[in-house]
Order: structure tokens, then C-alpha cells, then sequence
């Protein structure tokens, strides 16, 4: 036995020790290693009725890749442009959610952690409130106010400002401000917990070395809120790069999300192989490009969980 | 730069970014008291409650929040054990695998929701079929692969949680209990477990919120337990009602009420705290008087003002009916459609009365030589040049003429709705 499983069982009696031991293994093997790697496995699969599984015809496979970068075998055209700019346009929309929750929310987060009062906790109360309420029923809260006869297209139509309703769902904007809204608190709370920290002298220095007040935000307070705005960005980015609510209900029909596309398969082609061959490349790409972002700004990965 | 201006568009700034986050709440609770079948606030018929009635005789919906606490109760015990041991490990883990073990446990709140419940639910029906188990066993029952895929992702924020208090226990008390001849067990429970409950409380609470709103992962999940999250999502998806915004006002409001009651409470355990940290030995003695619960508690007034208010909506609802207003605002909708006919029907008259002129008109102008429009002697009814092309007149005679078709005001609306 190595020391340290001694050391261990010492610590905690044999009793103990095998219970923690047992719950912490069952999470992270059977819960968390072993189902991700047998998607991955399942995603070089072809897709056979479940007789046929494990028969001779169960080997691994590209088709379910291929599929997703040059359609259908015999297909009219060269790409499968549809599926391919859907996921495109899931990552692009997803940096955009994520640039305009970071210009919103920064603001916020820095007032709240540097200033102090009663009235703050009040503001956290709010903030906290809207995060409680079902991920469906915000969404669907927002379709009341961008429907055609919602709350805005009345407002304006009736300011005279427009003629005609202008239909916030077709063109996406609906499913823009769903997302953001989604996930304000999951950017303002890292940000805030490190702006909280901040030595408030630091600022006051260089305000008294005559430091304008855009200076001070982009060369004190920025780089030390780093650690905080990363982990809120890498946040925000995951979770609406893999939003499903929220496209479902304030999507306009024409566009989709690449959810969307991993859900069809699974429950309406019914071909689990393909979706979890979607899902790995969605898991992979978003992985990659969050690994990309970090070594651009030159953050480490041990600073995200702070 | 002037601090009076900054201060200003601060609290601009505030407003906004608060009406933003609490507007569409707000809009969608005031929606589930207009008696259109419709979710909206404008335009506004009747003040009704009859959206609660179809809300608690929704059987899916009632069904719904049955299958949601029960997975939701499966979630709490698993997520809290898990984490619990997770966060336990963490701290005495071995100090070269500590990186590696922490990026593990963290990484499911990362993975999105969508690739947890297909990982979940490939891996199962694996494991499932290579026990040589039916469709119907307990591997591939809808509730147990929602409580196992949630409390993927669920124990790791219960994990965060837990370590943060347990980062400040003192483990001399545990080694003093086992000293004093405590088994490992018994040190546990009397122990760690106390110094732990705040934590375990709030980390039960959290996971239970994230259990009951969960979508992304349960969609894959559910089998045959759709939970209330799942339901809505079909309600809304096919269709949406006021019924909806009904159950999220009930929701709103509940919420808002904990959320006060627990800040109330936390508002006045501070305040008895800076009463005794003030207090000098004699006061101690006896005669300490403690803060009422109003004083200086802010929370606690809303709290009671709040619970007013419900209780006035509820005894309004029981007496109100809606019924006389609803008759009105449908009485005034079969005037309004009927207006709408009768107009719809004057103006396919004065349109096939207009095509009639303009045949004749165009039958003459093939016989002579075609004219300049202007001198046609419709005036501005036709763009001109519109009969020029011939053809291109037919297209434009379908726009109704408005006010200047020579028939005086009879065809505006309000002359009609005057009468009635």
C-alpha cells in the first residue's frame, strides 16, 4: 500500500477512509472519466440497432466526423455548409455573448466591490433573485417582451418610432439578450470577489500621481481583476457555446444552434453515434479555444478557480 | 473628470443594468393577472386569477413538480456526499496529484449540460447492456440517470462550498476527540459534522435550485419522469399561455420571500451582534436590550410589507370575479371584429368598383391614344404612370384608397364604432 493510502486510512480510521475513498472515486471515475471517454468511443461507432451491437459490424469508424465536414456520402454538395456554419456561428455568437457581458458587468462588479453600504447587500439580493428563477421561465420571460405584439414592438409602435413590429426573434436579437441575461451573475461574481480584494490605496495612488480615470482601470485595476475576468469569461463562454434553453425558445426558426443539432440527433434522427460525435467536437472546440484565449492574455490555469 | 457627472451616470448605469435583469421578471409576473389568453401586458383586459385555477388543474404540471422533487431529493443526498468526500480528499490529498485532482472535480461545472447528459446516458446503457439487463431495469430508469447526471456537475459546486468552510476547521479537534478515545466515526458525526452544517445546509440548498432548474442535462435524461423543467420547456416550445407566467410569479415570489427572510435574519444576528460587541460588562449583566427586529433592518420591513401584499392578492382573489369584465372586453371584441368585417366589406366594394372604372378606363385608352395619366380624372388615386404600362395598373388598384375615394368620411372608422 503506498504511504500516502496509510497515511490516509491512519487519518480517518478504515471505516471512514474507505467511505470518502468510495464516494470520491465513484464521482470521479464512474461519473466523471469513464461516461466522457465512453462518448468519445461511442462517437467512432456507426449506428446499428442494438442487436447488431458488439456484432461484427461494430468497428470503429470515421463516418460520424466526416459526416459533420462533408455531409451525407453522395450529397449534392462538397461540405456540409449547414451543419458547419451553424457550429461556426454557435462559437462566434457565443465570444459576441460573451464580449457584451464583460462591457456590462464590469462596471457593475467594480462599483459593488468598492464601495461600501447597507444598500449593496440589497443589490446582491436583486442580483441573486433572477438567478433562482428557472433557466425556462427567464427565457420565456424575454419572448413576452420581444414578441411581435410583446412589450417593446407595443412600446415603440406606439411612440411611433417604428411602423411595423420589428421582429426581434428572426433576427436573433431575442436569443442574444436571452443569453446574456442568462449568465450576468456567473460574470459579475468572479470579478467581483477579486476587485473586492483590491487595496482601494492602490487607486487613490494613482489618482494622486494624476492618473486619469480610464488609466487607473486599464493599468491597475484590469490586470489585477485578470484572474476574475477569465474565469467569468471561460464561464460564460461554455455555458452559452452550450445553451440549449434558451436558442430552443428564443431562437428565430431559420437559425440554429449547434445544441440544437446534437439534440435532433439524438432524439429525432435517433442516432446516438452522430450526436456524441457533435458533442465531442462542441466539448473539444470549446476546450481548445478557451486554452487559445488563455495563452493569448497570458493567464494560467490555476488562476481560474479563485 | 467632475465627480457629480460620475455619480450620475452611475446610478443611470445601475438602473439600467437592474431593469435589464429584474424588468422581464416583473413584465411576465403582471402578465399572469391579464385575462388575455395571450402573455401581455398591453393591451390590458381584466384584472383575473384565473390562470392560477388552470395552473393547479395541469396535471403534467403537477406531475412535473412531483418528478422534480423527488430527483431533486436524490440530487441533495448524492451531491452533498459527493462533495463532502470530495472536499475532505482535497485537503489531505497527496500534494503532486492535488492539481491534477482538482481540475477533474472542477471540470464538470465547465463541460456544458448538453455533453454531461449524452455521456451520462451512452455510458449507462452500456454499462446496462453489458449487466445483459432489460429496457426496463433500474440502470435505465428516467429518475436514477437525472440524479446521476445533476449530481455530476451539482456535488462540484457543493464541493466549493464545503471547502471553503472546511478550510478553516482546526483538525487538533478532531485528533483531541480521538485522543479522548473517540472512534473515527464518532468524531465525525459529533465533530465535523456541527462545525460543517451551515455549510452543508447552504450547500444542500444550492443544489436543489440547480437540480429543479436544471434543462440541459434532464432533457437527455428524463425517460419517462419529465420534471417540471422539462414540461415547461414544451409548454413554451408549442404554445404559451398566461398559465406559464402564473407559475413564475408563484416561483418569483416565493423566491423573493426566502431570499428577504434569510437576509432578515442575517441583518439581525449582526445587529445583535454589534448590540453585545457595544455592550459594556453591566449591561451583560442582565438588562442588554437586544435590537427589535425592525430596527434598523431594512430586509425585515420589506419582508412584512411583502407578506402583506400576498396576503391581499390572496383574500382579493378569493372574493374577486373577473366575470362581468371579462364579458365586457368579449362584447367589445365581437364589435370590434364586426366593425372590422363591415369595413373589410365597403372597401371590396369600393375596390371592384374602382376595377370596374379602371377596365373602362383602360378599354378606352387602348381605342384612342394613350394619355398621360394625369389627365385621366382620378387624380392622385394612381401613382402616375401606373396606367402607362398597361398591365402594370392592375397591382395597384389593389391598395385601398384612403379618405380621398370620394365617398366622404363614411368609411372611417370612427364614424362606424360612434354609433354603437
Amino acid at each position: 500500500m503506498p504511504s500516502f493510502l496509510k497515511e490516509f486510512f491512519n487519518r480517518n480510521g478504515t471505516g471512514m477512509g474507505l467511505t470518502i475513498l468510495g464516494l470520491v472515486l465513484f464521482w470521479t471515475i464512474g461519473l466523471i472519466i469513464l461516461p466522457q471517454l465512453s462518448m468519445l468511443d461511442f462517437s467512432f461507432r456507426p449506428n446499428l440497432p442494438p442487436p447488431e451491437i458488439g456484432g461484427p459490424k461494430d468497428v470503429y469508424t470515421l463516418e460520424n466526423y466526416k459526416y459533420l465536414i462533408y455531409g451525407p456520402e453522395g450529397g449534392s454538395q462538397d461540405y456540409n455548409t449547414v451543419d458547419l456554419r451553424v457550429f461556426f456561428r454557435t462559437l462566434v455568437a457565443a465570444v459576441c455573448v460573451t464580449i457584451f457581458n464583460l462591457i456590462l458587468c464590469y462596471p457593475i462588479a467594480y462599483y459593488l466591490g468598492q464601495s461600501k453600504g447597507s444598500h449593496i447587500r440589497i443589490f446582491a439580493i436583486m442580483l441573486i433573485i433572477p438567478y433562482w428563477i428557472n433557466e425556462i421561465l427567464r427565457a420565456f420571460a424575454l419572448r413576452i417582451i420581444f414578441g411581435e405584439t410583446g412589450v417593446l414592438n407595443t412600446l415603440f409602435t406606439g411612440l411611433g418610432i417604428w411602423d411595423t413590429p420589428f421582429d426581434f426573434i428572426r433576427n436573433d436579437i431575442a436569443l442574444y439578450a436571452g443569453l446574456g441575461y442568462a449568465y450576468i451573475l456567473l460574470m459579475i461574481f468572479p470579478i467581483y470577489n477579486v476587485i473586492e480584494s483590491l487595496d482601494r490605496n492602490q487607486i487613490e495612488a494613482a489618482r494622486d500621481l494624476g492618473a486619469p480615470w480610464w488609466r487607473i482601470h486599464w493599468r491597475v485595476v484590469i490586470p489585477y481583476a485578470k484572474p476574475g475576468i477569465s474565469s467569468g469569461c471561460t464561464m460564460v463562454f461554455m455555458l452559452s457555446a452550450g445553451a440549449l434553453a434558451a436558442p430552443q425558445i428564443l431562437g428565430g426558426p431559420s437559425s440554429l444552434w449547434f445544441t440544437q443539432l446534437i439534440y435532433q440527433q439524438f432524439n429525432d434522427n435517433n442516432d446516438w453515434p452522430q450526436g456524441a460525435a457533435y458533442a465531442v467536437v462542441l466539448l473539444v472546440t470549446c476546450i481548445l479555444f478557451v486554452l487559445a484565449m488563455m495563452r493569448l492574455f497570458k493567464v494560467n490555469m490555476g488562476d481560474i478557480g479563485k | 473628470m467632475n465627480s457629480s457627472f460620475l455619480r450620475i451616470s452611475i446610478w443611470v448605469y445601475l438602473a439600467i443594468f437592474f431593469a435589464y435583469l429584474l424588468g422581464p421578471l416583473v413584465i411576465m409576473s403582471i402578465t399572469a393577472f391579464n385575462s388575455s389568453s395571450f402573455p401581455r401586458i398591453s393591451p390590458w383586459e381584466c384584472l383575473t386569477f384565473q390562470w392560477f385555477t388552470e395552473l393547479f388543474h395541469d396535471q403534467r404540471i403537477l406531475n412535473g413538480i412531483k418528478n422534480s422533487l423527488i430527483i431533486g431529493m436524490g440530487t441533495v443526498v448524492l451531491s452533498v456526499a459527493m462533495g463532502l468526500a470530495g472536499a475532505l480528499m482535497l485537503t489531505q490529498i497527496w500534494p503532486k496529484l492535488r492539481a491534477t485532482y482538482y481540475t477533474i472535480i472542477i471540470a464538470p461545472i465547465l463541460i456544458p449540460g448538453v455533453v454531461l447528459g449524452i455521456s451520462t446516458l451512452v455510458f449507462w446503457d452500456r454499462i446496462n447492456r453489458m449487466l445483459g439487463l432489460g429496457a426496463d431495469s433500474v440502470l435505465s430508469n428516467g429518475v436514477f440517470l437525472t440524479v446521476i447526471g445533476q449530481s455530476t456537475f451539482i456535488a462540484s459546486y457543493c464541493m466549493l462550498v464545503l471547502v471553503a468552510r472546511l478550510q478553516r476547521y482546526d483538525t487538533a479537534l478532531t485528533e483531541a476527540a480521538l485522543d479522548l478515545g473517540a472512534t473515527h466515526a464518532q468524531a465525525f458525526r459529533k465533530i465535523l459534522l456541527p462545525f460543517m452544517r451551515p455549510a452543508i445546509a447552504s450547500a444542500a440548498v444550492l443544489a436543489f435550485l440547480a437540480s429543479f432548474e436544471n434543462y440541459n442535462t434532464t432533457t437527455f435524461t428524463f425517460g419517462e419522469y419529465p420534471t417540471l423543467t422539462i414540461e415547461l420547456a414544451q409548454k413554451v416550445r408549442y404554445g404559451i399561455t398566461p398559465a406559464i407566467s402564473a407559475l413564475a410569479f408563484i416561483i418569483v415570489a416565493l423566491t423573493v420571500f426566502f431570499a428577504l427572510l434569510n437576509e432578515a435574519k442575517l441583518r439581525r444576528q449582526e445587529l445583535v451582534a454589534a448590540a453585545r460587541r457595544n455592550a459594556t460588562v453591566q449591561d451583560l449583566g442582565g438588562k442588554i436590550r437586544l435590537p427589535g427586529f425592525f430596527a434598523g433592518n431594512m430586509a425585515a420591513v420589506l419582508l412584512v410589507v411583502f407578506a402583506v401584499a400576498t396576503i391581499t392578492v390572496v383574500g382579493t382573489a378569493t372574493v374577486y370575479s373577473p366575470d362581468q369584465c371579462i364579458a365586457n372586453v368579449k362584447e367589445q371584441k365581437r364589435l370590434e371584429a364586426e366593425r372590422r368585417i363591415q369595413e373589410l366589406r365597403k372597401q371590396r366594394e369600393e375596390q371592384r368598383k374602382q376595377r370596374e372604372a379602371q377596365e373602362a378606363e383602360q378599354g378606352g385608352a387602348t381605342q384612342s391614344a394613350p394619355k398621360p395619366s394625369n389627365n385621366s380624372g382620378f387624380g392622385g388615386v394612381f401613382a402616375p404612370g401606373a396606367l402607362g404600362g398597361g398591365t402594370d395598373a392592375e397591382p395597384e388598384a389593389e391598395e385601398p384608397p384612403k379618405g380621398n375615394g370620394g365617398f366622404g368620411n363614411v368609411f372611417d372608422p370612427n364614424s362606424l364604432s360612434g354609433d354603437q
